[in-house]
């Protein structure tokens, strides 16, 4: 009696099991994937993590004015996040139709992420003909080429090099943007006088501390930091010695902000800047939808200020070295569209790609929100339609910056820079800013790691 | 613990604590106003207007309920074989089963993205429920043991004589008598499935089935990171955790004391 | 933790009552185990068709890591404060809980919650914080201490914060554990101990104290487990930074694994981790046994 008892409940306690296990399995799809959508129908589930919503949503709303039978639905993760849920999404195989990927080596690496994408070259071509280099960003070309297929279309370019001012506070002061080191420093015990910060880096986000070593790098001795990421030239080269230097005097100096290996640039210097509690930062082309007013009026809340948006430029990196090398940028491809192979709404998510990185109505909406640089050279801001906080005084300069941006040849971000290399690069100019790392030292732990890496 | 006569040791004791607990009450202050800076409770509303708030929390609360059932179901029974019961190698299942405690979730993330992946669980909430269910199992199997092992014989026997069977004696007599402890493991259980970050970022992808804890994700984007927001999410995300806790903070705590870990 | 004990079990057998469980715990848990194991003898992106075996290759670049070793050495340093510091708080709490005091649900509460918490949403919490624009900052403007609070961008400092921070999360857990074995110590050995003269402090170090050992093995033992597998608090307040001053295995792990795509290498340092995890809960358990009889 006991004994039947027990292998009862004993059968009953595995039958649950096994029974909450087949039911979990039974919520899947068939192995194999087939097409189920068109080039005008279907529905498409977007990857990415750029510019993020509700922009993208605007976008998804511009393309169903053509294509109002694709649904596309727009999944988001964090920039830090995006690698470890996009691998398993890819390699399952649901969940991901369309996604972004970079040409840089920190997120959605094109390196890593094509091989689950779809060649878009006869997409490309059917859509702009034969001479679709000539009508597209070189780079976002070349930077999704791999292995001779084109693994996503680049829908816009990044540009770093310069420094954002708040124009207003410097006018407040009656202070000169500063235009070599020395400048620089006097501007940021000026605002440090008088209750404010001057300059503000978080610098213990590694990516954007490489972004002001380059433009330390560039000012010192221009094209060095592209050849040394090539190879072309060692990592132990003196101009990198001396960029590191500097790198570290600005920590000295209070150029960086006391505390700056503590914060993040997103999201701790970029409020900081934007509540205006400091007047400069070095961020990018990105950083030119804050001149539209809606946008800096979203910034300013997420900064917990209420205050209205002030008056933003671009300057030029000061002239550290004194060498008069300014006015360099550097930039890739911010992110393109990839169409995973897998896909069962594969004609679908290759006509949003498409769409999104070569029409003039896709690039135009881009261009338009000023966050990147569209890839198509057709597509420009419209100046009549995009209304800045200021334009008075941002006009111009808006203009000019936009322009000098896309003059930028063969002076890539990321692009040349690997993972592993990214990742030395970021530790080693902590290390060297914090002072547990020489310049010198920090040089050769960079060609080290540069020949690791090969 | 103390004894303390006079006024002036009572005041002095109870100034003691306040001023050792204001440390604890930092950070959440520092939570709740944050939460209200910029634009203050529109920043609640914003993330009521992702829409998806209700959709979160119904997901969160399913694996919730999943884990804690799965963990109860598995605790209470296999803390009663192993307290009460003969089993032919009874230590040896257990270390082998406390081992698992050491096993950092990260760990598991490749393996289990290959199986449910092959299995056909991914996006399914049962990719999450089971391996949080296994994590947590080794300790509050601990628990359960400790617990039951407290519990004289004799009223197992005796019960015994009235004619029930083991069944019997497992549902009528140790299951009233193990409430404090199953309390407890609720309240762990909960706390780890509540908060589970890495498992549904990585098992779960379609819109509909992400969790609470992928609130924040909306606002932060490459280029934007709503702090004020990301803060509000954080509060909506913890009320419903501190609620069931203060619910249940009694019999929690009594299930910590009858035996918990000695 | 009483594990042993259970010698006056009834003949029933109870298998059919631990099978399931222990079923289910092996089945995910050692599977991953293998899997991993097999994992690290490859050289693997985790998409890439190609796989190369690299045998211990692996195991042989961690143990020539620098940043392994530090992880390794940040662990220990990070095990001993915090346990240390955790439970004294602890105790006392529970100590000055125990006492007849007023509004001790609202203490208790407010030492638990931080332990319900998930450290995602609190890691900006806490960059703010023990950043010179904080609170902290402010306070210690007030009385003009004149420290600057640049404390995440300094290497030793960091560490400190992560800890701090930990202790903070944790002493509700030490809490309301100490608080339990408190109940269970008999009153009238206190009584008699007050009698023959013995004060607070005395009462609290010869009495109490020696009674609650069992509870300050468990935790130690629950504290080593903690502290190898410390993940969300680094990742998400420093990220392991400045230049790896803060990295943890935990941490260490993600980076290789996730960020880097080295997922081999990954596998080995948690093969690692995990031989790490197993040895210092048998060393806790062994030495405990030793010091307690």
């Amino acid at each position: 009696m006991m004994k039947k008892t027990r292998i009862v409940i004993a059968a009953m306690l595995l039958l649950t099991l096994t029974a909450s296990m087949l039911s979990g399995c039974g919520g899947g799809a068939g192995t194999t994937v087939t097409d189920t959508s068109t080039e005008t129908s279907g529905e498409v589930v977007w990857w990415g993590w750029t510019p993020g919503s509700p922009t993208n949503e605007e976008y998804i709303a511009e393309f169903n004015k053509e294509y109002p039978n694709i649904k596309v639905t727009w999944k988001q993760t964090s920039i830090d996040d995006y690698n470890a849920a996009i691998r398993p999404a890819l390699a399952n195989n649901q969940g991901v139709d369309a996604f972004e990927v970079s040409a840089g080596s920190a997120n959605g690496g094109i390196e890593v992420f094509g091989g689950s994408a779809v060649d878009l070259t006869d997409a490309v071509k059917a859509a702009l003909g034969e001479d679709y280099k000539t009508k597209l960003n070189e780079d976002s070309i070349t930077t999704m080429t791999v292995n001779g297929q084109l693994k996503g279309l680049g829908v816009g370019t990044v540009y770093s090099g310069n420094i954002w001012i708040n124009q207003d506070l410097f006018d407040k002061y009656g202070l000169q943007p500063p235009t070599n080191y020395e400048e620089w420093v006097a501007v940021c015990r000026t605002f440090e006088e008088n209750g404010l910060g001057g300059f503000v880096q978080g610098a213990g986000q590694g990516a954007f501390n490489i972004d002001t070593f380059h433009a330390i790098v560039d000012n010192v001795s221009p094209g060095t930091f592209t050849k040394a990421a090539r190879g072309e030239v060692e990592w132990t080269d003196p101009a990198i010695v001396k960029s590191l230097e500097i790198w570290k005097k600005m920590f000295d100096d209070g150029i960086m902000q006391v505390g700056a290996l503590g914060l993040q640039q997103y999201p701790d210097a970029n409020n900081l800047f934007m509540s205006q509690q400091y007047a400069m930062v070095m961020m990018g082309s990105w950083y030119t939808s804050n001149t539209l007013p809606a946008t800096m009026k979203t910034a300013i809340e997420a900064a917990s200020s209420t205050a209205e948006p002030f008056t933003m430029i671009p300057i030029n990196f000061p002239d550290v070295a004194g060498t008069g090398n300014v006015g360099s940028m550097f930039g890739d491809l911010d992110y393109a569209t990839a169409v995973s192979a897998t896909s069962a709404n594969l004609k679908a998510a290759t006509t949003f790609a498409v769409w999104l990185g070569t029409s003039q109505s896709g690039q135009q909406i881009i261009a338009d929100s000023l966050n990147v640089i569209p890839s198509l050279k057709s597509a420009t801001p419209n100046w009549d339609v995009v209304k800045l906080v200021n334009p008075e005084k941002q006009n111009d300069a808006i203009k000019a910056y936009v322009e000098n941006a896309m003059q930028t040849k063969n002076n890539p971000r990321f692009a040349a820079i690997n993972a592993d290399m990214n990742q030395a690069m970021m530790d080693i100019l902590a290390g060297v800013g914090g002072g547990t790392i020489t310049p010198a030292d920090g040089a050769a732990q960079l060609a080290q790691a540069k020949a690791d890496s090969e | 613990m103390f004894e303390v006569r006079g006024l002036p040791g009572k005041i002095g004791l109870q100034l003691l604590l306040l001023i050792m607990t204001i440390p604890y009450a930092i950070p959440l202050v520092q939570m709740i106003v944050g939460s209200l800076g910029g634009i203050g409770f529109l920043n609640y509303k914003a993330v009521w207007d992702t829409g998806v708030v209700p959709t979160y929390f119904r997901n969160s609360v399913i694996i919730s309920v999943g884990v804690i059932a799965l963990v109860y179901v598995f605790s209470m029974s296999a803390g009663f074989g192993f307290a009460k019961l003969h089993v032919f190698g009874k230590e040896i299942f257990f270390w082998m089963i406390l081992i698992a405690m050491t096993l950092p979730e990260v760990i598991l993330l490749s393996p289990l993205f290959v199986t449910f992946q092959k299995l056909r669980m991914f996006d399914t909430l049962f990719a999450v429920i089971f391996p949080i269910a296994a994590l947590q199992l080794p300790f509050t199997i601990l628990l359960a043991r400790n617990f039951d092992e407290g519990i004289p014989n004799e009223i197992m026997e005796a019960g015994k004589i009235d004619g029930a069977n083991i069944w019997q004696v497992f549902l009528h007599i140790i299951l009233p008598l193990t409430k404090p402890i199953a309390s407890s493991i609720i309240v762990l259980t909960l706390i780890n499935s509540w908060n589970a970050y890495l498992m549904p970022l990585l098992f779960l992808q379609s819109s509909t089935m992400q969790t609470v804890t992928l609130l924040p994700q909306y606002f932060q984007g490459e280029f934007t990171n709503d702090q004020t927001k990301i803060l509000a999410s954080a509060v909506i995300t913890a009320i419903p955790e501190v609620i069931v806790y203060i619910c249940m903070q009694k019999n929690f705590e009594k299930g910590m004391s009858a035996g918990a870990l000695k | 933790m009483g594990i042993g004990k259970g010698n006056k079990s009834t003949r029933v057998n109870g298998l059919p009552w631990i099978l399931p469980a222990f079923i289910f715990v092996a089945v995910i848990i050692y599977y991953s185990i293998f899997y991993t194991l097999n994992l690290s003898t490859l050289d693997w992106n985790g998409l890439d068709p190609v796989q190369t075996r690299v045998g211990l290759d692996n195991y042989k670049k961690a143990f020539g890591d620098w940043v392994f070793w530090k992880a390794l050495q940040n662990t220990l340093i990070f095990f001993v404060c915090t346990f240390t510091v955790q439970n004294f708080l602890g105790f006392l709490f529970a100590a000055i809980l125990h006492t007849e005091v007023k509004l001790a649900t609202l203490h208790k509460c407010l030492i638990f919650i931080p332990t319900i918490l998930a450290p995602a949403t609190m890691a900006p919490v806490f960059r703010l914080l023990f950043s010179p624009q904080g609170m902290l900052q402010d306070i210690l403007n007030f009385f003009n201490a004149g420290i600057t609070v640049d404390w995440l961008a300094r290497p030793v400092p960091a560490l400190i914060v992560l800890m701090v921070v930990t202790v903070w999360q944790y002493t509700g857990m030490s809490f309301i554990l100490y608080h339990a074995a408190m109940s269970q110590i008999d009153k009238e050995m206190l009584e008699a101990a007050r009698l023959d003269g013995a004060g607070n402090i005395r009462t609290l170090a010869s009495i109490v104290w020696p009674n609650c050992m069992g509870t300050t093995v468990s935790l130690a033992m629950l504290g080593v487990i903690g502290a190898l597998k410390t993940f969300d608090i680094p990742y998400l307040i420093t990220v392991g930074g400045p230049n790896h001053a803060t990295e943890f295995l935990g941490t260490y792990i993600y980076r290789q694994g996730i960020r880097q795509s080295h997922l081999g290498y990954a596998a080995a340092l948690s093969v690692i981790l995990l031989v790490a995890a197993i040895g210092g809960a048998i060393l806790t358990n062994k030495a405990s046994k030793r010091g307690g009889k």
